[in-house]
């Protein structure tokens, strides 16, 4: 079984960097860790189930990696760097503060839609794995928050919201991507963008600026719309 | 866990549904119903499955490590409960109705948000049972995690709704409830109930405000 389509927006820089045969085996291996957790639950992954995703030999395996262990944690230390930084890429191209919150969302919302089971991988079963990995998504998040806070500089002291507001943000937006892939509905993650972005502009600006960002939401869901259904029809 | 010798089954009245496992009754004769004896078992099973979650997290959670902490056979486990995701789910559920029943006392939205903390804050292992989101592979355990936030979010809006006649964009409490509960889940982590005390005014601005 081959790994899920590569994401266009996330690069593989070891791939890039080191097209090694072993860095290649090891590539391929992190991937269908991962790709297999999402698939199965990381409870019941074996080095068997990586395998049968990499197409790799147990020898070949145990080179790269002392255990399952070992190679899902260097996956998702990797993985979840990987996406973290496309986020914030995305967000950092986009003009003003609430595009950049709507590209990264719709970011990660692309690269769920592409790789259902790897993104499932890096919001759930991480945290169902332990630590090292519940540490690296908390880090993960706090860096994401601290993007979302920078809004901060911008508003009048007097009516800052809460410190813990960005971590807030970010929060719910991941639980809300965790519940659409839990529920494996990777597509319904698309119609809660309007209402994911009145929530984040909500938790920092006042309710007119969370009705704008809804409605700029709703048009931008549906050009999306309209453009898949245009392909459709060719 | 502490040991409480009994001399008779009139010393221990029906166990109370809590995060923290009722003592073990010695093994023997101490002339308790049987039925009491088997409720006894069950909480002390349910307080147990929160402990070794909080313990090793659902990666890593066995039944015999419940056995071991609630001091019962393996073979008792298993007259109770047909595995160990059905007491995982029995443990959930009861708290999750305990923390609801918490929430509904306090009535007001703010009274509820902070009842809501302490209750989270005085059994830091029911905090990590509630928080931490369910392996998905466990079809019930994910429902009752879903039902949970529909639930908060209903009693959320309804508070809303009482206090200012607010009619909040549908939807946006199970958004907002499952941002407190990423939240909980972060400061209940580390297993210091005071990071969970302080998040309540936060929360509590964040919760209402943004409806």
């Amino acid at each position: 079984m081959a790994p899920e389509a590569s994401a266009a927006s996330i690069r593989l820089d070891s791939l890039e960097a080191a097209p090694t045969p072993e860095a290649a085996v090891r590539e391929t291996a992190m991937e269908s860790v991962l790709v297999a957790a999402g698939e199965i639950g990381y409870r019941e992954v074996s080095v068997k189930s990586i395998l049968e995703r990499s197409g790799g030999h147990r020898v070949q395996f145990y080179e790269q990696f002392a255990s399952k262990e070992d190679c899902f944690a260097r996956a998702y230390a990797t993985w979840i760097d990987r996406l973290c930084v496309s986020l914030l890429e995305a967000a950092a191209t986009a003009p003003g503060w609430e595009g950049g919150i709507r590209a990264a969302i719709v970011r990660l919302f692309e690269f769920a839609t592409e790789r259902p089971a790897m993104t499932r991988a890096l919001l759930v079963e991480g945290q169902i794995a332990g630590e090292p990995m519940t540490a690296r998504y908390e880090a993960t998040l706090e860096r994401l928050a601290a993007a979302v806070d920078s809004v901060r500089a911008d508003i009048d002291p007097a009516a800052a919201p809460p410190e813990a507001t960005g971590s807030f943000v970010i929060g719910g937006i991941a639980s809300c991507a965790a519940e659409a892939l839990t529920a494996g509905e990777p597509s319904r993650l698309w119609d809660s963008l309007p209402e994911l972005m009145h929530f984040a502009v909500g938790a920092y600006l006042d309710s007119e600026d969370a009705e704008g960002a809804f409605e700029r939401a709703h048009v931008l869901l549906e050009r999306r719309r309209a453009r898949l259904a245009e392909e459709t029809q060719r | 866990m502490t040991e409480l010798r009994l001399i008779s089954g009139a010393a221990l009245a029906e166990p109370e549904p809590a995060a923290a496992a009722p003592p073990r009754l010695l093994p023997g004769r101490h002339g308790m119903p049987a039925d009491l004896v088997r409720a006894h078992q069950r909480q002390r099973l349910l307080a147990a499955a929160a402990a070794a979650l909080a313990e090793q997290g659902y990666g890593r959670l066995t039944a015999a490590r419940v056995t071991e902490l609630a001091h019962v056979s393996s073979r008792t486990f298993y007259q109770h409960f047909e595995d160990l995701w059905a007491c995982v789910l029995a443990a959930y559920e009861e708290q999750a109705a305990r923390l609801c029943d918490a929430i509904e006392r306090a009535g007001a939205a703010g009274a509820g948000i902070a009842a809501a903390i302490e209750f989270l804050a005085a059994e830091p292992d029911v905090a990590r049972l509630l928080s931490a989101e369910p392996p998905p592979q466990i079809a019930a355990l994910a429902a009752a995690r879903r039902e949970l936030v529909e639930r908060l979010g209903a009693m959320l809006r309804a508070a809303l709704a009482e206090r200012d006649g607010a009619t909040p964009l549908p939807g946006l409490e199970r958004r907002l409830v499952g941002a407190a509960l990423a939240l909980v889940a972060s400061r209940a982590a580390g297993g210091d109930p005071q990071r969970l005390r302080d998040l309540e005014p936060e929360l509590t601005e964040l919760l209402l405000a943004s409806l």
